[in-house]
Formats: structure tokens, sequence, C-alpha cells
């Protein structure tokens, strides 16, 4: 079942007051969300990727098009009870203490005093912030902040996440953690939306991804799809002399890259063992063999560049 | 709920800005010397000698000084809380505030309401807290309870409020505070006193019927916290109070910004 549907939604913003020159920063934008999945939005800087976020929760109007999520209208209070969301470079109030942050979007969530002190004492926990809760935000670091912030958009325990960079500044091991939250709210039946430019993140944690590039869909489908596994081998090994290379490129069709690296394309299992027993008999040692993968960074940088 | 939330958070925020404290600070300094005073002896004998001129004495000087306090508080509120009032706006449409904020379950008419509420309740309080605390050391000594005088709190609130709302309405088309206060000042300042008493002044010496119909007309569709202040002072001195036509004009000069607000508010993309 789909969560977040859109249709053909676009959106010009002005680009200078006073001026009829427009950007165009959504256009025609059509894809689904499925309830429970982690999807996450690629592209390169000014895609239009905060834009689609803003637009989904209502922070920016969009121009044309239509958005069905859940079945309520954006602007409802009813949806926005289902919601959570971690902008981009948020910035909470910086007087306010990590606690009295949590309480006050809890409070605005609409949430009781007692339900909000109950989830804040958990979230804190869960995003390992307990020790600075009474430390006023103006003293945190970035990652800290983020942490913070992520807590901050699960507090009202909302049925759809939006999150931007969630892991913006933080480092591996928190990026580590904050995925694993992530997971978990998965497990739970959580739907989570999220944009990203670390794609080698967005490839461990995502189901689906869609790539925009200046406001149009480029590219969307499963991760595992996209990043597919290729029958190309890389194989490093000791040096080897010029009758060996003839004899590789003659009968095995390799590709030959230096004096010990070669590259070998096959689809049948057996083909590549015939090709180490040839190696062996040699007295070629192997240093290792290394099946190519596609990834999602590859697959970006080759799609963006052919668009540009 | 998510309203007073919002509300109590511009309480928060004011606190935060040392500004308002500076308030609280020259309020209980105000309220200190009220205290002194009346224990001087030379004011001890004042009260005596005028008591002597029967009740009618005593009155008039406790009005004498409740007249003096209307401008002090309006100084007061005027300079410090517009002040720190004057970034709540700006300070709320931050990227990466502003966005939180209207991902929650509150509308936009609500938050404008909300920050206006907040920034009027934040006034009252101060006032029940000056205005309050002088009424009943004045009122003490001198046995004389004017309760007329609490009517100030009302009143100056209500000239905060029509101030206020033209400096959320600049806050939230230029998102900053520096301008946000210039024009309330210059408004409240120069432009509002010169147009109170434009007939003794501009009048007199422009003949001219068009250029007395041009300033008559921007007399007309301001706020009046000049006339506001005189009939609060008509109020307290028991005095007729000749039209309470400034202050409708200022409280409908008040609604038509407070809806231009909203209706910016709400088309406008964050
Ligand atoms: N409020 C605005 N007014 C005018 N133009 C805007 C506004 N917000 C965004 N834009 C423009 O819309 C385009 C898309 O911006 P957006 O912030 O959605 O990009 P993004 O994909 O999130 O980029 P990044 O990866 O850098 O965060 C950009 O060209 C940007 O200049
Ligand atoms: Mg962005």
């Amino acid at each position: 079942m789909s969560i977040i549907t859109t249709k053909n939604l676009s959106k010009e913003y002005s680009s200078k007051s006073f001026s009829k020159e427009k950007i165009l920063a959504l256009n025609n934008f059509s894809f689904e969300v499925e309830s429970g999945e982690i999807f996450g939005i690629l592209g390169p800087n000014g895609a239009g990727k905060t834009t689609l976020i803003k637009i989904l929760l209502g922070i920016t109007h969009r121009t044309k098009g239509e958005v069905k999520i859940f079945d309520n209208e954006i602007n409802t209070e009813a949806y926005k009870m289902k919601v959570g969301y971690l902008p981009e470079n948020h910035k909470f109030p910086n007087y306010l203490n990590g606690e009295q942050v949590m309480q006050f979007y809890g409070k605005m969530s609409g949430m009781s005093s007692a339900d909000v002190r109950k989830k804040t004492d958990e979230l804190l926990k869960l995003v390992d912030m307990e020790k600075w809760r009474k430390t006023k935000i103006k003293k945190y670091s970035k990652g800290m902040l983020q942490r913070l912030g992520l807590a901050q958009a699960m507090i009202n325990d909302p049925e759809l996440i939006f999150l931007d960079e969630p892991t913006d500044g933080v480092d591996p091991i928190g990026r580590k953690e904050i995925r694993d939250i992530l997971e978990d709210l998965k497990e739970r039946g959580k739907t989570i939306f999220l944009n990203s430019h670390l794609l080698s993140e967005v490839e461990l944690i995502c189901d689906r991804v869609a790539i925009m590039h200046k406001g149009s869909l480029v590219k969307s489908g499963r991760v595992d799809e996209i990043t597919h596994i290729s029958d190309n081998y890389i194989i490093n090994c000791s040096d080897v002399s010029e009758v060996i290379m003839n004899k590789l490129m003659m009968n095995f069709k390799a590709t030959i890259l230096s004096i010990n690296e070669f590259h070998f394309k096959t689809d049948n299992i057996d083909e590549l063992n015939r090709l180490i027993d040839f190696m062996r008999q040699n007295n070629i040692l192997i240093r290792g063999i290394q099946r190519e993968k596609n990834t999602l960074e590859n697959m970006f940088i080759n799609l963006i560049g052919s668009q540009n | 709920m998510i309203f007073l939330t919002l509300v109590l958070s511009t309480f928060r925020e004011a606190v935060a800005k040392k500004i308002f404290l500076g308030f609280f600070a020259i309020s209980t300094l105000i309220i200190l010397i009220f205290l002194f005073l009346i224990n001087v002896e030379s004011v001890e004998g004042m009260v005596d000698m005028m008591g002597a001129a029967g009740d009618e004495g005593i009155r008039k000087l406790v009005i004498g000084f409740e007249v003096a306090m209307i401008d002090i508080s309006y100084l007061l509120i005027i300079t410090f809380c517009l002040i720190s009032v004057s970034s709540f706006i700006p300070s709320m449409l931050e990227k990466g505030n502003i966005d939180l904020l209207l991902s929650k379950p509150i509308s936009r008419t609500n938050i404008i309401l909300a920050k206006f509420t907040g920034g009027v309740m934040l006034v009252f309080f101060s006032l029940v807290y000056l205005i309050g605390f002088v009424w009943i050391i004045l009122s003490s000594k001198s046995g004389f309870w004017h309760f007329p005088f609490l009517y100030t709190i009302l009143w100056l609130t209500l000239s905060f409020a029509i101030i206020y709302s033209l400096i959320i309405f600049i806050g939230l088309v230029s998102q900053s505070t520096i301008l946000s206060i210039l024009v309330s000042f210059f408004l409240v300042f120069i432009v509002c006193p010169i147009l109170y008493v434009r007939e003794a002044t501009i009048f007199s010496l422009v003949e001219n019927n068009v250029v007395q119909f041009i300033i008559n007309f921007f007399y007309y569709i301001l706020p009046k916290p000049s006339d506001i202040n005189k009939i609060t002072t008509n109020i307290i001195t028991g005095e007729e109070v000749s039209s309470y036509m400034p202050v409708f004009s200022s409280v409908l000069f008040m609604l038509a910004v407070l809806s231009a607000s909203v209706f910016y508010f709400k088309k406008k993309d964050y």
C-alpha cells in the first residue's frame, strides 16, 4: 500500500523579488512511497530534494500537481499529528537545553505533558544524549545537535518520518547508530523518507531510492536492482610473463590491466575455476579475486554525468 | 494546548533575551524609589500638609503621582518591551526553525495569534507588576484607594498591542529586527506625536486645504497612542473624555494589520 503518492508535482520559485524569472525546483515529479519502507531521495546540490520534503509537509506551497499522503490533506492537523520531521540545518531556540527542546516540540505536536516526559527519557537514551539533557544546546557540537534533532523527529511516535540529511555532521559510529535506529523504526512498521548525499549510506539502509536532477526524476527503483552485481571479476596476482599474458587474453578473453592485475568476465563459475587452475599450474600466486559491484555511487555519477 | 505552548515559549524567549530583564530591573527600581519616598520626612510632611487641606489635597497629590506614572510606564513599555518583542518574528522565521514549526499541527493563523497573544500578555503582566505595586504603595500610604489608576494597565497594554501588531507585520515582511524597531520608534516618537498636535503646529503654518486633508488622513488611519495616553489621563483625573474615536480607529488599525500579517504568512513559502 502506498503512503505517499505525487502526480506531476511542480514548484516554481521566483528567483529574485520583483523579478519575473523563475527557478523550476520541481518539474512534474511523480513517485510513490510504500508503507513501511525506507525511501531515499538522492540528487546533487540544488536538485530539489529539500523542496520536495517541504511541499510534502505543507511548508512550501506547490505550484501544480497532486499529492496524496495517508488519506489526509497536507495542511490538516490530523495529518501533522502523524508525521515527524528533521529539517536540514535545523535551528532550535538556543536558550533551551536538550530536554526542554524535546518538551517544547513534543507539546507542539499535541502531546500531553506526561507522554512528553516519558518519550523524552526514552528517546534521549536511544540517541545517547542522556548525559547532555541539562546542557544548553548552544554548547552542543554539530553531531550532538543532529542526534537531538533525530530524537525530536520521533517524539510523537509518528507513522511517517521525513529526515533531511539525518547523518550530516555525525561521526561514523554515530552514523551506524542512526542507521540502527532507522532499521528499528522500520521493524516497528514506520515509514521513513530521507534525503542524503552519502550514497554508501543510502545503499546500506534504503529499500528504494529515487534519483533526481534539476527537479526531475531520473531513475527510481529498489536499491538491489539498481546496484546489481556484475559478472566481472578483478584478479590480482604475482607478476606474470608475456607468454602467460597472451594465453590469458587468447584462451580466457581476459582484459589485462597491468603485469599483476586483470579483469575476467564470465557468468559460469566453472570457467572461473578453470582460469584459477591454469594460473596455479603456471606457478602464479593469486593475491585476490573480487567480484565487481555496480555501486550506487558509480551509478549516480554516470547518471548525473550523462544528464549534464 | 499547542497554542498555549507557543504563547508560553514567547515568555521564555523574552526572558532569555536580557532586554526584558532590564524592564524588570527598572520597574523594581521605580517601586523601591516610591517605597523610599513615602518614608522620607519631607514627603511625609507634604502628605500631612496636603492632608491638612482635607481629603481633596491628598487626592490631588496621589493623582499627580499617578499621571506621572502613566508617562513613565509608557516610555518603559515602548523602549524595553517593544525592543524585546521585535525579534520574536524574525527569530521565528530563521531557516531551520520555521520549517519545523510549520510541520507541527497548528495553523499559520494560530502561530501569528499565539505570538501576538504572548507579547501582549508579557506586557500585561509587566504592567500589573509595575502599576500594581506603585498603586498599592500610594494607596496604603495615603489611605486613598484610587481604583481608576488600575485601568492604566489595560490602556497601556492596548497601546502596546496596537504598535506590536505593526512590529509583527514588518517582521514578517522584512525578517529584520532592526527595521521593526526603527519603523515603530519612528512612528511612536515622531509621526504620532506630531500628528497628535497637528492642529496647533502644522496647521497654523500650512493653510493649504489639500495638505491639511492629507495630514488628517494619516492621522485618522494611523494608530494614536498619544491620544490614548490623554484619554487614560482624563479617566484618572476624572475629566470628561471628549471622544473615544482614537481608541476605535487604533483598534481598527491593529485588526487590519494583523489580518494582513496572517494573509501574508499563509501565502509565503519557507
Ligand atoms: N525559498 C526559495 N526561494 C527561491 N529559490 C529557492 C528557495 N528554496 C530553494 N530554492 C531553489 O530551488 C532549488 C532546489 O533547492 P533545494 O533546497 O530543494 O535543493 P536540495 O536538493 O535540497 O539541495 P542540497 O543538497 O544542497 O540540500 C535550488 O535551485 C534553490 O536555489
Ligand atoms: Mg537540501
